[in-house]
Protein backbone atom coordinates (compact mmCIF):
# COMPACT_ATOMS: atom_id res chain seq x y z
CA UNK A 1 0.00 0.00 0.00
CA UNK A 2 2.60 2.43 0.98
CA UNK A 3 4.22 1.79 -2.37
CA UNK A 4 1.06 2.41 -3.95
CA UNK A 5 0.96 5.93 -2.18
CA UNK A 6 4.57 7.01 -3.02
CA UNK A 7 4.23 6.02 -6.84
CA UNK A 8 0.39 8.36 -6.98
CA UNK A 9 2.59 11.10 -5.08
CA UNK A 10 5.26 10.73 -7.45
CA UNK A 11 2.77 10.79 -10.29
CA UNK A 12 1.31 13.66 -8.91
CA UNK A 13 4.44 15.80 -8.75
CA UNK A 14 5.57 15.25 -12.49
CA UNK A 15 2.08 16.40 -13.61
CA UNK A 16 2.18 19.46 -11.73
CA UNK A 17 5.91 19.59 -13.05
CA UNK A 18 4.12 19.22 -16.83
CA UNK A 19 1.33 21.57 -16.37
CA UNK A 20 3.74 24.06 -15.09
CA UNK A 21 5.75 23.60 -17.58
CA UNK A 22 3.17 24.27 -20.35
CA UNK A 23 3.07 27.73 -19.47
CA UNK A 24 6.77 28.86 -18.96
CA UNK A 25 5.77 32.65 -19.73
CA UNK A 26 3.09 32.93 -16.86
CA UNK A 27 3.95 35.29 -14.20
CA UNK A 28 2.21 37.12 -11.54
CA UNK A 29 -0.38 40.03 -11.87
CA UNK A 30 -0.03 42.73 -9.24
CA UNK A 31 -2.52 45.59 -8.59
CA UNK A 32 -4.20 47.49 -5.97
CA UNK A 33 -7.48 48.35 -5.91
CA UNK A 34 -9.35 51.48 -4.47
CA UNK A 35 -12.22 53.52 -3.71
CA UNK A 36 -11.89 57.05 -3.95
CA UNK A 37 -8.63 57.35 -1.43
CA UNK A 38 -9.37 54.04 0.46
CA UNK A 39 -8.16 50.46 0.20
CA UNK A 40 -10.98 48.94 -0.93
CA UNK A 41 -10.44 45.51 0.59
CA UNK A 42 -12.49 42.00 -0.62
CA UNK A 43 -12.81 43.70 -4.07
CA UNK A 44 -12.32 41.30 -6.54
CA UNK A 45 -10.41 41.57 -10.01
CA UNK A 46 -10.30 38.96 -12.55
CA UNK A 47 -9.02 38.31 -16.09
CA UNK A 48 -11.59 36.73 -18.63
CA UNK A 49 -10.09 33.79 -20.30
CA UNK A 50 -13.28 31.37 -20.44
CA UNK A 51 -11.17 29.24 -22.97
CA UNK A 52 -8.63 28.83 -20.37
CA UNK A 53 -7.63 25.29 -19.41
CA UNK A 54 -9.13 23.80 -16.23
CA UNK A 55 -7.50 23.43 -12.77
CA UNK A 56 -6.05 19.74 -11.85
CA UNK A 57 -6.27 21.49 -8.09
CA UNK A 58 -8.73 19.12 -5.93
CA UNK A 59 -7.63 21.43 -3.01
CA UNK A 60 -11.71 21.47 -1.44
CA UNK A 61 -12.81 25.31 -1.64
CA UNK A 62 -14.41 26.23 2.12
CA UNK A 63 -16.67 28.76 3.19
CA UNK A 64 -16.47 28.11 6.91
CA UNK A 65 -18.81 29.66 9.99
CA UNK A 66 -17.15 30.21 12.58
CA UNK A 67 -17.48 32.62 15.58
CA UNK A 68 -21.15 33.61 14.25
CA UNK A 69 -19.59 34.75 10.66
CA UNK A 70 -18.88 33.49 7.35
CA UNK A 71 -14.92 33.09 6.37
CA UNK A 72 -13.73 34.56 4.12
CA UNK A 73 -15.97 36.99 3.46
CA UNK A 74 -15.98 37.18 0.00
CA UNK A 75 -14.93 34.10 -2.12
CA UNK A 76 -13.79 33.87 -5.80
CA UNK A 77 -14.50 31.11 -7.62
CA UNK A 78 -14.31 29.17 -10.85
CA UNK A 79 -17.34 28.17 -12.37
CA UNK A 80 -18.36 24.73 -12.20
CA UNK A 81 -16.29 24.80 -8.14
CA UNK A 82 -18.13 22.95 -5.54
CA UNK A 83 -18.08 24.68 -2.14
CA UNK A 84 -18.03 23.26 0.93
CA UNK A 85 -20.16 25.23 3.79
CA UNK A 86 -18.85 23.31 7.25
CA UNK A 87 -20.61 24.97 10.41
CA UNK A 88 -17.29 25.32 12.92
CA UNK A 89 -19.77 26.80 15.65
CA UNK A 90 -21.77 25.10 18.95
CA UNK A 91 -24.97 26.66 17.78
CA UNK A 92 -27.10 26.14 14.62
CA UNK A 93 -26.41 27.40 10.90
CA UNK A 94 -28.20 27.52 8.18
CA UNK A 95 -26.95 28.46 4.97
CA UNK A 96 -29.28 29.86 1.89
CA UNK A 97 -28.75 32.69 -1.40
CA UNK A 98 -32.14 33.83 -2.18
CA UNK A 99 -31.28 36.31 -4.50
CA UNK A 100 -29.31 36.05 -7.33
CA UNK A 101 -26.44 33.58 -8.77
CA UNK A 102 -26.72 30.68 -7.20
CA UNK A 103 -30.10 30.00 -5.44
CA UNK A 104 -30.16 27.36 -2.96
CA UNK A 105 -31.20 26.81 0.85
CA UNK A 106 -28.79 23.84 3.04
CA UNK A 107 -31.16 23.88 5.52
CA UNK A 108 -30.28 24.38 9.24
CA UNK A 109 -27.12 21.72 10.36
CA UNK A 110 -25.24 21.60 13.85
CA UNK A 111 -21.62 21.35 14.32
CA UNK A 112 -18.93 19.15 12.61
CA UNK A 113 -21.91 19.03 9.77
CA UNK A 114 -20.63 19.95 6.35
CA UNK A 115 -22.65 20.61 3.04
CA UNK A 116 -22.21 21.44 -0.58
CA UNK A 117 -22.86 23.60 -3.08
CA UNK A 118 -22.01 23.48 -6.67
CA UNK A 119 -21.78 27.25 -8.68
CA UNK A 120 -22.45 25.99 -11.94
CA UNK A 121 -22.72 29.21 -13.47
CA UNK A 122 -21.16 32.62 -13.27
CA UNK A 123 -22.31 35.85 -11.33
CA UNK A 124 -22.72 36.86 -7.99
CA UNK A 125 -24.36 34.87 -4.63
CA UNK A 126 -25.22 36.73 -1.67
CA UNK A 127 -24.87 34.03 1.48
CA UNK A 128 -26.98 34.37 4.40
CA UNK A 129 -27.52 32.65 7.60
CA UNK A 130 -31.66 32.62 8.83
CA UNK A 131 -30.57 32.24 12.39
CA UNK A 132 -28.20 35.04 12.57
CA UNK A 133 -29.26 37.78 10.27
CA UNK A 134 -25.49 39.24 11.18
CA UNK A 135 -24.10 36.37 8.87
CA UNK A 136 -23.41 37.53 5.42
CA UNK A 137 -20.70 36.60 2.66
CA UNK A 138 -20.54 36.87 -0.79
CA UNK A 139 -19.43 34.36 -3.23
CA UNK A 140 -18.75 35.56 -7.21
CA UNK A 141 -18.09 32.48 -9.39
CA UNK A 142 -16.16 33.93 -12.52
CA UNK A 143 -15.65 31.37 -16.10
CA UNK A 144 -11.92 32.21 -15.58
CA UNK A 145 -8.88 30.59 -13.69
CA UNK A 146 -7.51 33.95 -12.97
CA UNK A 147 -8.73 35.79 -10.38
CA UNK A 148 -7.77 37.77 -6.94
CA UNK A 149 -9.28 38.75 -3.99
CA UNK A 150 -7.89 42.48 -2.56
CA UNK A 151 -6.45 42.77 0.93
CA UNK A 152 -6.90 44.92 3.79
CA UNK A 153 -3.98 47.03 2.10
CA UNK A 154 -6.17 47.14 -1.50
CA UNK A 155 -3.38 44.59 -2.93
CA UNK A 156 -4.30 41.67 -5.24
CA UNK A 157 -1.86 39.13 -6.82
CA UNK A 158 -3.63 37.15 -9.81
CA UNK A 159 -1.18 33.96 -9.89
CA UNK A 160 0.35 32.80 -12.93
CA UNK A 161 -1.09 34.61 -15.99
CA UNK A 162 0.20 33.74 -19.51
CA UNK A 163 1.22 35.97 -21.62
CA UNK A 164 -1.79 38.06 -23.77
CA UNK A 165 -4.12 41.26 -23.48
CA UNK A 166 -7.14 40.64 -21.62
CA UNK A 167 -10.36 42.31 -20.67
CA UNK A 168 -10.36 42.76 -16.85
CA UNK A 169 -13.80 42.93 -14.60
CA UNK A 170 -13.46 44.53 -11.19
CA UNK A 171 -16.49 43.88 -8.14
CA UNK A 172 -16.88 44.97 -5.16
CA UNK A 173 -20.23 45.01 -2.64
CA UNK A 174 -22.29 48.11 -3.10
CA UNK A 175 -20.63 49.43 -6.17
CA UNK A 176 -20.83 49.16 -9.92
CA UNK A 177 -18.69 46.64 -11.82
CA UNK A 178 -15.82 47.96 -13.78
CA UNK A 179 -14.18 46.36 -16.38
CA UNK A 180 -11.10 47.04 -18.54
CA UNK A 181 -8.19 45.67 -20.22
CA UNK A 182 -4.84 44.44 -19.03
CA UNK A 183 -1.96 43.37 -20.87
CA UNK A 184 1.45 41.26 -19.88
CA UNK A 185 3.50 44.03 -21.55
CA UNK A 186 2.50 46.62 -19.45
CA UNK A 187 5.03 46.89 -16.64
CA UNK A 188 3.26 48.77 -14.20
CA UNK A 189 0.97 47.11 -11.38
CA UNK A 190 -2.78 46.85 -12.32
CA UNK A 191 -4.91 49.80 -10.59
CA UNK A 192 -8.34 48.69 -10.36
CA UNK A 193 -10.40 52.46 -8.60
CA UNK A 194 -13.98 53.46 -7.93
CA UNK A 195 -14.45 56.59 -8.09
CA UNK B 1 -33.10 34.93 50.63
CA UNK B 2 -30.77 37.74 51.25
CA UNK B 3 -27.67 34.99 51.44
CA UNK B 4 -28.59 34.01 48.07
CA UNK B 5 -29.28 37.27 46.68
CA UNK B 6 -25.61 38.14 48.28
CA UNK B 7 -24.14 34.91 46.42
CA UNK B 8 -26.04 36.37 42.86
CA UNK B 9 -24.41 39.53 42.97
CA UNK B 10 -20.69 37.83 43.99
CA UNK B 11 -21.15 35.53 40.96
CA UNK B 12 -22.20 38.42 38.85
CA UNK B 13 -19.36 39.83 40.26
CA UNK B 14 -16.84 37.43 39.37
CA UNK B 15 -18.24 37.12 35.79
CA UNK B 16 -18.09 40.34 34.97
CA UNK B 17 -14.28 40.11 35.80
CA UNK B 18 -14.13 37.60 33.52
CA UNK B 19 -15.97 39.41 30.51
CA UNK B 20 -13.51 42.49 31.42
CA UNK B 21 -10.45 39.78 31.27
CA UNK B 22 -12.01 37.89 27.85
CA UNK B 23 -12.42 41.22 26.22
CA UNK B 24 -8.92 42.62 27.00
CA UNK B 25 -7.65 39.74 26.30
CA UNK B 26 -9.24 39.01 23.08
CA UNK B 27 -8.20 42.36 21.99
CA UNK B 28 -4.78 41.74 23.07
CA UNK B 29 -3.78 38.57 21.72
CA UNK B 30 -6.82 37.63 19.78
CA UNK B 31 -6.09 35.65 16.28
CA UNK B 32 -9.94 37.46 15.60
CA UNK B 33 -12.52 39.38 18.13
CA UNK B 34 -16.04 40.30 16.17
CA UNK B 35 -17.60 42.94 18.83
CA UNK B 36 -21.74 43.23 18.37
CA UNK B 37 -23.83 45.76 19.67
CA UNK B 38 -27.66 45.75 19.69
CA UNK B 39 -29.96 48.74 21.05
CA UNK B 40 -33.69 47.64 20.97
CA UNK B 41 -36.81 49.97 21.70
CA UNK B 42 -40.03 48.24 22.11
CA UNK B 43 -44.36 49.24 23.20
CA UNK B 44 -47.08 47.11 23.75
CA UNK B 45 -50.61 47.51 24.30
CA UNK B 46 -50.51 44.95 26.98
CA UNK B 47 -51.08 47.59 30.11
CA UNK B 48 -49.02 50.58 27.67
CA UNK B 49 -45.93 48.76 28.62
CA UNK B 50 -42.55 50.11 26.65
CA UNK B 51 -39.07 48.67 27.37
CA UNK B 52 -35.30 49.62 25.99
CA UNK B 53 -32.30 47.22 25.90
CA UNK B 54 -28.61 47.25 24.91
CA UNK B 55 -26.60 43.88 24.38
CA UNK B 56 -23.16 43.73 23.98
CA UNK B 57 -21.10 41.04 22.81
CA UNK B 58 -17.24 40.13 22.46
CA UNK B 59 -16.34 36.84 20.57
CA UNK B 60 -13.50 35.40 18.51
CA UNK B 61 -10.32 32.94 18.54
CA UNK B 62 -7.98 33.24 20.88
CA UNK B 63 -4.36 30.96 20.75
CA UNK B 64 -4.06 27.54 20.74
CA UNK B 65 -7.53 26.72 19.02
CA UNK B 66 -9.88 28.77 21.91
CA UNK B 67 -12.76 30.59 21.45
CA UNK B 68 -14.31 33.29 23.48
CA UNK B 69 -17.80 34.28 23.85
CA UNK B 70 -19.24 37.27 26.15
CA UNK B 71 -22.30 38.95 26.46
CA UNK B 72 -23.49 41.41 28.35
CA UNK B 73 -27.37 42.97 28.57
CA UNK B 74 -28.92 46.15 30.22
CA UNK B 75 -32.87 46.06 29.60
CA UNK B 76 -35.32 48.06 31.78
CA UNK B 77 -39.52 47.45 31.21
CA UNK B 78 -42.28 49.43 32.61
CA UNK B 79 -43.94 46.88 33.97
CA UNK B 80 -42.41 44.14 35.53
CA UNK B 81 -44.91 41.54 35.96
CA UNK B 82 -45.25 41.50 32.39
CA UNK B 83 -42.72 38.78 29.95
CA UNK B 84 -42.98 41.02 26.79
CA UNK B 85 -39.78 41.46 24.81
CA UNK B 86 -38.73 38.89 27.28
CA UNK B 87 -37.51 36.56 24.48
CA UNK B 88 -33.98 35.89 26.08
CA UNK B 89 -32.97 38.58 28.11
CA UNK B 90 -33.32 39.94 31.50
CA UNK B 91 -34.91 43.47 32.40
CA UNK B 92 -33.96 44.06 35.52
CA UNK B 93 -32.51 47.68 35.32
CA UNK B 94 -29.14 47.23 35.43
CA UNK B 95 -26.07 45.67 33.62
CA UNK B 96 -25.55 41.93 33.77
CA UNK B 97 -23.25 39.43 32.57
CA UNK B 98 -25.11 36.82 30.62
CA UNK B 99 -22.22 34.72 29.26
CA UNK B 100 -19.04 34.61 29.33
CA UNK B 101 -17.45 31.38 28.28
CA UNK B 102 -14.33 29.62 27.21
CA UNK B 103 -14.11 26.88 25.01
CA UNK B 104 -12.65 24.23 22.51
CA UNK B 105 -13.37 22.06 19.70
CA UNK B 106 -11.46 18.99 18.91
CA UNK B 107 -12.36 16.92 15.43
CA UNK B 108 -10.86 13.71 15.78
CA UNK B 109 -11.56 12.19 12.56
CA UNK B 110 -15.03 12.83 11.78
CA UNK B 111 -15.86 13.01 15.72
CA UNK B 112 -16.70 15.67 17.46
CA UNK B 113 -15.58 16.83 21.47
CA UNK B 114 -16.05 20.34 22.85
CA UNK B 115 -15.45 21.53 25.95
CA UNK B 116 -16.60 24.70 27.11
CA UNK B 117 -16.01 26.24 30.55
CA UNK B 118 -17.73 29.22 32.21
CA UNK B 119 -20.83 31.16 32.72
CA UNK B 120 -23.21 30.31 29.89
CA UNK B 121 -27.14 29.09 29.07
CA UNK B 122 -28.54 26.04 30.45
CA UNK B 123 -28.20 23.63 27.72
CA UNK B 124 -31.45 22.34 27.83
CA UNK B 125 -33.39 21.74 24.68
CA UNK B 126 -33.52 24.95 22.22
CA UNK B 127 -31.71 27.03 24.41
CA UNK B 128 -29.33 29.27 22.68
CA UNK B 129 -29.45 33.11 22.58
CA UNK B 130 -29.78 33.29 19.20
CA UNK B 131 -32.58 30.30 19.21
CA UNK B 132 -35.04 33.25 20.87
CA UNK B 133 -33.69 36.61 20.40
CA UNK B 134 -34.58 38.40 17.18
CA UNK B 135 -35.85 35.34 15.61
CA UNK B 136 -39.10 37.69 15.48
CA UNK B 137 -40.74 36.38 18.37
CA UNK B 138 -40.93 39.31 21.24
CA UNK B 139 -41.75 36.66 24.47
CA UNK B 140 -40.40 33.76 25.56
CA UNK B 141 -42.19 30.55 25.32
CA UNK B 142 -44.74 29.82 28.50
CA UNK B 143 -42.50 26.99 29.44
CA UNK B 144 -39.73 28.99 29.19
CA UNK B 145 -40.01 31.98 30.88
CA UNK B 146 -39.22 33.24 35.11
CA UNK B 147 -42.05 32.21 37.28
CA UNK B 148 -44.15 30.22 35.11
CA UNK B 149 -42.68 26.88 37.28
CA UNK B 150 -41.14 25.18 35.20
CA UNK B 151 -37.50 26.34 32.96
CA UNK B 152 -36.11 30.40 32.20
CA UNK B 153 -34.57 31.15 29.11
CA UNK B 154 -32.85 33.45 32.04
CA UNK B 155 -31.18 30.13 33.50
CA UNK B 156 -27.12 30.63 33.46
CA UNK B 157 -24.45 28.02 34.32
CA UNK B 158 -21.74 28.31 36.31
CA UNK B 159 -19.75 25.20 35.10
CA UNK B 160 -18.52 23.14 32.39
CA UNK B 161 -20.08 21.38 29.45
CA UNK B 162 -19.12 18.71 27.68
CA UNK B 163 -20.14 17.47 23.95
CA UNK B 164 -18.76 14.25 22.64
CA UNK B 165 -20.04 11.98 19.30
CA UNK B 166 -20.55 12.38 15.54
CA UNK B 167 -22.35 15.36 14.06
CA UNK B 168 -25.40 12.81 13.18
CA UNK B 169 -25.48 12.00 16.97
CA UNK B 170 -23.97 13.84 20.02
CA UNK B 171 -24.21 13.51 23.28
CA UNK B 172 -23.87 16.56 25.89
CA UNK B 173 -23.34 17.09 29.57
CA UNK B 174 -23.35 19.78 31.82
CA UNK B 175 -22.64 20.30 35.50
CA UNK B 176 -22.19 23.39 37.66
CA UNK B 177 -23.74 26.18 39.79
CA UNK B 178 -26.85 28.14 38.80
CA UNK B 179 -25.68 31.52 38.12
CA UNK B 180 -28.99 32.70 36.64
CA UNK B 181 -30.56 36.42 36.00
CA UNK B 182 -34.10 37.87 35.80
CA UNK B 183 -36.96 37.20 38.40
CA UNK B 184 -36.53 33.37 38.88
CA UNK B 185 -32.76 32.70 40.56
CA UNK B 186 -32.42 28.84 41.58
CA UNK B 187 -30.88 28.70 45.12
CA UNK B 188 -27.66 27.42 45.17
CA UNK B 189 -26.78 24.26 44.47
CA UNK B 190 -25.50 20.95 42.04
CA UNK B 191 -26.75 21.37 38.21
CA UNK B 192 -26.88 18.47 35.82
CA UNK B 193 -28.21 18.52 32.51
CA UNK B 194 -27.69 15.69 29.92
CA UNK B 195 -28.83 15.94 25.89
CA UNK B 196 -28.99 13.94 23.30
CA UNK B 197 -29.19 15.02 19.96
CA UNK B 198 -29.94 13.71 16.58
CA UNK B 199 -29.56 15.03 12.64
CA UNK B 200 -31.03 13.50 9.92
CA UNK B 201 -31.76 15.07 6.44
CA UNK B 202 -33.73 18.32 7.51
CA UNK B 203 -34.71 17.40 11.18
CA UNK B 204 -32.89 17.95 14.30
CA UNK B 205 -34.09 15.98 17.17
CA UNK B 206 -32.82 16.34 20.92
CA UNK B 207 -33.82 14.72 24.32
CA UNK B 208 -32.82 16.66 27.67
CA UNK B 209 -32.73 15.98 30.87
CA UNK B 210 -32.05 18.53 34.03
CA UNK B 211 -31.80 18.08 37.33
CA UNK B 212 -31.11 21.29 39.45
CA UNK B 213 -32.28 23.81 42.82
CA UNK B 214 -35.64 25.27 42.68
CA UNK B 215 -36.23 28.94 41.84
CA UNK B 216 -38.82 29.64 44.85
CA UNK B 217 -38.08 29.80 49.20
CA UNK B 218 -36.66 26.61 50.57
CA UNK B 219 -39.96 27.15 52.97
CA UNK B 220 -42.25 26.81 50.08
CA UNK B 221 -40.50 24.77 47.42
CA UNK B 222 -38.54 21.11 48.95
CA UNK B 223 -36.41 18.53 47.36
CA UNK B 224 -35.36 19.01 43.70
CA UNK B 225 -36.27 20.26 40.28
CA UNK B 226 -36.41 18.05 37.59
CA UNK B 227 -37.51 18.29 33.92
CA UNK B 228 -37.32 16.17 31.05
CA UNK B 229 -37.87 17.75 27.55
CA UNK B 230 -37.85 16.43 23.76
CA UNK B 231 -37.28 19.25 21.10
CA UNK B 232 -37.49 18.77 17.34
CA UNK B 233 -36.03 21.50 14.17
CA UNK B 234 -36.85 21.41 10.56
CA UNK B 235 -36.06 23.58 8.09
CA UNK B 236 -36.00 23.64 4.42
CA UNK B 237 -36.81 25.82 1.86
CA UNK B 238 -36.96 29.06 3.92
CA UNK B 239 -39.27 27.49 6.28
CA UNK B 240 -38.16 26.81 10.21
CA UNK B 241 -39.91 24.53 12.01
CA UNK B 242 -39.66 23.86 15.69
CA UNK B 243 -41.14 22.71 18.77
CA UNK B 244 -40.70 21.78 22.56
CA UNK B 245 -42.39 19.66 24.98
CA UNK B 246 -40.75 19.75 28.88
CA UNK B 247 -42.39 17.96 31.49
CA UNK B 248 -41.24 17.32 35.26
CA UNK B 249 -41.73 19.11 38.62
CA UNK B 250 -40.59 22.59 40.00
CA UNK B 251 -40.17 21.00 43.16
CA UNK B 252 -41.47 17.99 45.31
CA UNK B 253 -45.18 17.94 44.81
CA UNK B 254 -46.53 19.76 41.81
CA UNK B 255 -46.07 19.12 38.35
CA UNK B 256 -45.54 21.68 34.97
CA UNK B 257 -45.74 20.56 31.65
CA UNK B 258 -45.61 22.32 28.63
CA UNK B 259 -44.91 22.92 25.07
CA UNK B 260 -44.63 25.24 21.88
CA UNK B 261 -44.49 25.12 18.05
CA UNK B 262 -43.55 27.56 15.52
CA UNK B 263 -42.73 28.14 12.28
CA UNK B 264 -40.50 30.94 11.04
CA UNK B 265 -40.51 31.61 7.34
CA UNK B 266 -38.58 33.49 4.56
CA UNK B 267 -39.21 32.54 1.27
CA UNK B 268 -37.63 34.33 -1.57
CA UNK B 269 -40.86 35.92 -2.22
CA UNK B 270 -40.43 37.49 0.70
CA UNK B 271 -37.86 39.72 0.47
CA UNK B 272 -37.47 41.46 3.74
CA UNK B 273 -39.59 40.07 5.70
CA UNK B 274 -39.71 36.93 7.96
CA UNK B 275 -43.34 35.65 9.10
CA UNK B 276 -43.37 34.09 12.60
CA UNK B 277 -46.08 32.02 13.87
CA UNK B 278 -46.61 30.34 17.56
CA UNK B 279 -49.00 28.16 18.92
CA UNK B 280 -47.98 26.83 23.26
CA UNK B 281 -50.24 26.00 26.14
CA UNK B 282 -48.60 25.89 29.86
CA UNK B 283 -50.13 23.85 32.76
CA UNK B 284 -49.11 23.84 36.01
CA UNK B 285 -50.67 21.16 38.15
CA UNK B 286 -50.87 21.75 41.76
CA UNK B 287 -53.91 22.09 44.45
CA UNK B 288 -56.56 24.37 42.53
CA UNK B 289 -56.28 27.44 44.34
CA UNK B 290 -52.34 28.20 42.48
CA UNK B 291 -52.96 25.95 39.22
CA UNK B 292 -52.07 27.59 36.43
CA UNK B 293 -53.59 27.07 32.88
CA UNK B 294 -52.56 28.85 29.64
CA UNK B 295 -53.00 29.29 26.20
CA UNK B 296 -51.69 31.20 23.86
CA UNK B 297 -50.84 31.96 20.01
CA UNK B 298 -48.38 34.37 18.48
CA UNK B 299 -48.19 35.33 14.55
CA UNK B 300 -46.07 38.27 13.95
CA UNK B 301 -43.04 39.13 11.41
CA UNK B 302 -39.42 39.81 11.30
CA UNK B 303 -38.87 42.92 8.89
CA UNK B 304 -35.51 44.02 7.92
CA UNK B 305 -36.00 48.10 7.44
CA UNK B 306 -32.48 48.51 6.40
CA UNK B 307 -29.26 46.86 6.56
CA UNK B 308 -28.41 47.62 10.55
CA UNK B 309 -32.06 48.25 11.30
CA UNK B 310 -35.15 45.44 11.74
CA UNK B 311 -38.68 45.60 13.23
CA UNK B 312 -40.81 42.72 14.65
CA UNK B 313 -44.33 42.58 15.38
CA UNK B 314 -46.57 40.44 17.14
CA UNK B 315 -50.10 39.73 17.44
CA UNK B 316 -50.97 37.73 20.76
CA UNK B 317 -54.25 35.96 22.05
CA UNK B 318 -53.73 34.31 25.35
CA UNK B 319 -56.12 32.21 27.57
CA UNK B 320 -55.93 30.99 30.87
CA UNK B 321 -54.40 32.15 34.34
CA UNK B 322 -51.41 34.68 33.22
CA UNK B 323 -53.26 36.56 30.69
CA UNK B 324 -53.50 39.95 32.67
CA UNK B 325 -53.69 41.76 29.99
CA UNK B 326 -57.35 41.21 28.76
CA UNK B 327 -55.89 38.21 26.66
CA UNK B 328 -54.82 40.39 24.05
CA UNK B 329 -51.89 41.84 22.60
CA UNK B 330 -49.76 44.12 20.06
CA UNK B 331 -46.26 44.32 20.62
CA UNK B 332 -43.63 46.21 18.35
CA UNK B 333 -39.75 46.26 19.09
CA UNK B 334 -37.33 47.93 16.72
CA UNK B 335 -33.68 47.15 17.04
CA UNK B 336 -30.35 48.60 15.93
CA UNK B 337 -27.48 46.49 15.16
CA UNK B 338 -23.54 47.17 14.81
CA UNK B 339 -20.72 44.37 14.39
CA UNK B 340 -17.11 45.04 14.07
CA UNK B 341 -14.43 42.56 13.13
CA UNK B 342 -10.92 42.10 14.46
CA UNK B 343 -8.29 40.04 12.67
CA UNK B 344 -4.54 39.51 13.50
CA UNK B 345 -2.69 37.10 11.77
Amino acid sequence: MQVIRAAAGIGAALMALTLRAAAPDASDLHGTARAGTRAASNAVVWLEAPDAPRSTDRHPVVLDQRNLAFSPHVLVIRVGTTVDFPNSDRVFHNVFSFRDGKVFDLGMYPVGALKHVTFDRPGLSRIFCNIHPGMAAYVMAVDSPYFAVADQSGAFTIAEVPPGTYPYRAWRAGAPQLAGSWSSASTVPLSVAWP
Amino acid sequence: MALTIAQNDMTTTVAALILAWAIQAGAASAQSLTTEAAVTTGVSTAEHISAGAVQLRGFGDLKRGIRFFTEAAWAARSDQESDVFGAAYPYSNRMQVIEAYGERLFRPGNAILAVRAGRYRTPFGISSGSDHAYTGFLRAPLIRYDGNFALSNNFLEHGADLVAGVPRLTVEASIGRPGDVGSAVRRPGLDTVVRIQSFVGPFIAGLSHIQTSPYLPQSFARGHSVFTGVDLRMMRDGVQLRGEWITGRPFDGPKTSGWYADAIVHRIAMGPVSAVARIEGLDYDTVPAFALHARRQTIGARVLLLDALSAQINLIHQTGERAQYGGNALDVGVTYSLRHDFHHD
